[in-house]
């Protein structure tokens, strides 16, 4: 009844001989039915677009060994905000190679819901932008109305001055209005809205400009196998999507490599170059080669 | 005259609570209740609730069963040392906990002990859900290294070595328990699994109070203290506790991350339900497997369908609250030492431990100091007011008797 240390391993022991004889024969027909080269294939590289560091996280794995879990993880880069933005340049500082810093506008943890209306955020953001470089702000979460208060508004600007992505937790009313204040604005559409396949669709057709990573949801693949309606929306925009875990509190980055190996099942579900493209090309195009360039 | 005054009497208070319990300031009054919060009140009862056999468990109540799996239950032969029994860490004393923050068998674990009252009305076992049903959440701890460390042939020695255990074991299963026997083991935790499914909490104060609502029975309901009726408010409203706490077992049965970090030592995590899931799908002896004894399969549905998610990872069952009095500490790590503490988790709760599009129902609660400790009180009035009796020893069957 307590927490398990072994998953027992008997089984089948009601099986007949014959019954897991005729199962084995039908595995090896499976087996040699595989590519040959899958075993030896390399993991597909992956681009994590949601990463969080904030102090307790570095309070509890300190950048070396956060570091080490990444590349684990098999990760090719990983774009990682953090409250404050301490954690981050801890990160990039320990392997500028395979962390892109995004500048939050949370100086702590605990400023999600009241950043868009305290104008201190904004000389935070001037500060920093001034010292180190980025290539995007964010995550940051906004809605609706509140897009258009005075500190999102300046926010927005910043991010067209520094030509700097923003990475946005909301809704499509606060994507809309983000892009009213600067129509070329580039916008990561943070889970992807936690909208519907359709309706994501919908906002890309619409914003050219606007790209989504689909972290913290599970809606689009199972067991491995993607949603047809999601499918679609991947076969339409194979360059507009990425994946993403999330760490939002320290323990998950020890889901990431899970979360990595879980987008790599259902990314196989699509054909290679769509899968390589959400998987990890993506997030190098449009981000990693920012700071290269810079 | 003395007859028509008590009748009066009771007329009046009749009025009185039906003006208690529908006036319409009552939602505003510290310890009256709306006809909605009535509403709920009713919904967490009546108890006992109906007690039903598990289908999937062929000796689900079968007497010579029931009797085995007590002795069982605390046969510390069992385990691979000779010391560990189920009832170790499952404490009759102490409503089937240890009263340690984290179990200890062969070697400490990193998970609190559940109690064991009421375990018939769960739908998933384990503070992750590793299992779908009873027996096979019994016979993990039977197996597992760091717990008992047993196996099936010692179990099976600790059968044949006792002439009343092998007599019941024959009674129950129509067989003996012989050494290669693979289902041994199955039938083993089955046992112990339908002993446990005996294990009924009695009414507590609440229980009564709720009847005395349904019965309108002013007398009896007053008998509930201010302090848990102004808990209970906070319990139905502001807290929203019973969202999650819900009907007569206050469990809605379901995972929860609840904002209690999930660090184990001395490194990792636990990661709760997500690997609970895994394990669940993983397991030879979940429900869709051969040892399910239900053969229209009817219990199979939610094994069927559930699959982890990434919000699965570092949520714990929700617990019932009932017998919290005999099962501290709390939560899922045993971090939390009293009910108070429980309470100001909730009550100054670290909303950034929560995802922002996860458990919406969560804020913190802001209670004063008083608020707190009527909410402990109405926590309280879910366990026994007295101390309850040992659990009762199940009968020898007539056939196993000794002449």
């Amino acid at each position: 009844m307590k927490s398990p240390r072994h998953v027992p391993t008997a089984g089948a022991a009601r099986r007949p001989l014959a019954t897991l004889l005729a199962a084995l024969a039908g595995l090896s027909g499976a087996l040699a039915m595989l590519p040959a080269a899958s075993a030896a294939e390399p993991k597909l590289p992956i681009f994590d677009a949601h990463v969080h560091y904030s102090h307790d996280a570095w309070d509890r794995t300190p950048p070396k060994e956060a570091i080490a879990i990444l590349r684990k993880a098999g990760l090719k880069r990983a774009m990682v905000s953090s409250s404050s933005d301490d954690g981050t340049q801890k990160l990039y500082a320990e392997a500028p190679d395979l962390v892109v810093p995004s500048l939050r506008p949370y100086r702590k943890r605990g400023e999600i819901s009241t950043w868009v209306r305290d104008e201190t955020v904004i000389p935070h953001l001037e500060d920093r932008l001034r010292k180190f470089r980025y290539a995007a702000i964010g995550e940051f979460h906004v809605y609706g109305s509140d897009a258009d208060l005075p500190v999102v508004r300046r926010m927005v600007q910043l991010a067209k001055q520094y030509k700097l992505w923003l990475h946005l937790h909301g809704d499509s009313d606060a994507i809309e209005r983000v892009l009213v204040q600067d129509p070329e604005a580039r916008i990561l559409w943070a889970h992807s809205g936690f909208d519907r396949p359709e309706a994501v669709r919908a906002m890309l057709r619409k914003h050219r400009k606007l790209h989504a990573d689909l972290a913290f949801r599970n809606d689009h693949a199972t067991g491995g196998k993607i949603d047809p309606a999601w499918r679609e929306a991947f076969i339409e925009f194979p360059d507009r999507f990425l994946v993403g875990t999330d760490t939002f509190t320290p323990e998950r980055w020890y889901y990431i490599a899970e979360h990595a190996d879980w987008s790599r099942a259902w990314l196989a579900d699509l054909p290679k170059d769509v899968a390589e493209r959400i998987g990890w090309r993506n997030g190098e195009n449009l981000f990693a080669s920012m700071m290269a360039t810079k | 005259m003395a007859f028509r005054r008590t009748e009066h009497h009771r007329g009046r208070r009749v009025l009185a609570t039906l003006l208690f319990l529908l006036a319409p300031a009552a939602a505003a009054e510290p310890d009256r209740f709306s006809a909605s919060e009535l509403e709920r009140i009713a919904s967490h009862g009546p108890w006992p609730t109906a007690w039903m056999r598990d289908p999937g468990n062929r000796v689900s109540a079968n007497p010579a069963a029931v009797h085995l799996g007590y002795r069982l239950f605390f046969e510390p032969r069992l385990s691979a040392n000779g010391r560990v029994a189920c009832a170790t860490c499952h404490d009759p004393a102490r409503g089937f906990q240890d009263g340690r923050a984290t179990a200890r068998g062969l070697t400490d674990g990193v998970r609190n002990t559940p109690g064991l009252f009421d375990v018939r009305q769960q739908r998933w076992f384990g503070w992750d859900g590793g299992h779908d049903n009873l027996w096979s959440a019994s016979l993990r701890p039977i197996l597992d290294q760091g717990e008992m460390g047993g196996s099936a042939g010692r179990t099976a020695h600790v059968l044949r070595g006792s002439a009343a255990l092998a007599c019941h074991y024959r009674q129950a299963f129509g067989k003996a328990p012989t050494a290669g026997d693979s289902d041994l083991l199955v039938n083993v935790a089955k046992a112990i699994a339908s002993w446990q499914e005996t294990l009924l909490s009695p009414p507590a104060p609440f229980d009564h109070f709720r009847d005395a609502l349904e019965r309108k029975d002013v007398a009896a309901a007053a008998a509930y203290p201010a302090a848990a009726r102004r808990g209970l408010k906070i319990f139905l409203g502001r807290g929203q506790c019973a969202t999650c706490h819900a009907g007569p077992n206050f469990t809605n049965g379901e995972f929860g991350d609840i904002g209690v970090p999930f660090f184990i030592k001395p490194a990792g995590v636990d990661p709760g339900r997500q690997g609970g899931i895994k394990r669940l799908l993983a397991n030879p002896w979940n429900l869709l497997g051969a040892y399910n004894d239900d053969a229209t399969g009817g219990n199979t549905t939610g094994t069927k369908f559930v699959r982890p998610e990434h919000r699965n990872f570092g949520e714990f069952k929700v617990p019932t609250l009932r017998n919290l009095t005999l099962t501290a500490p709390y939560m899922h790590n045993g971090s939390l030492a009293t009910l108070r503490d429980v309470v100001r988790h909730y009550s100054d709760l670290d909303e950034d431990r929560l995802h922002a599009d996860g458990e919406r129902i969560l804020r913190p609660l802001n209670l004063s100091e008083a608020e707190n400790a009527d909410l402990v009180a109405f926590l309280e009035s879910l366990s026994p007011a007295t101390p309850l009796p040992p659990p009762v020893v199940p009968a020898p069957v007539p056939a196993c008797r000794a002449p």
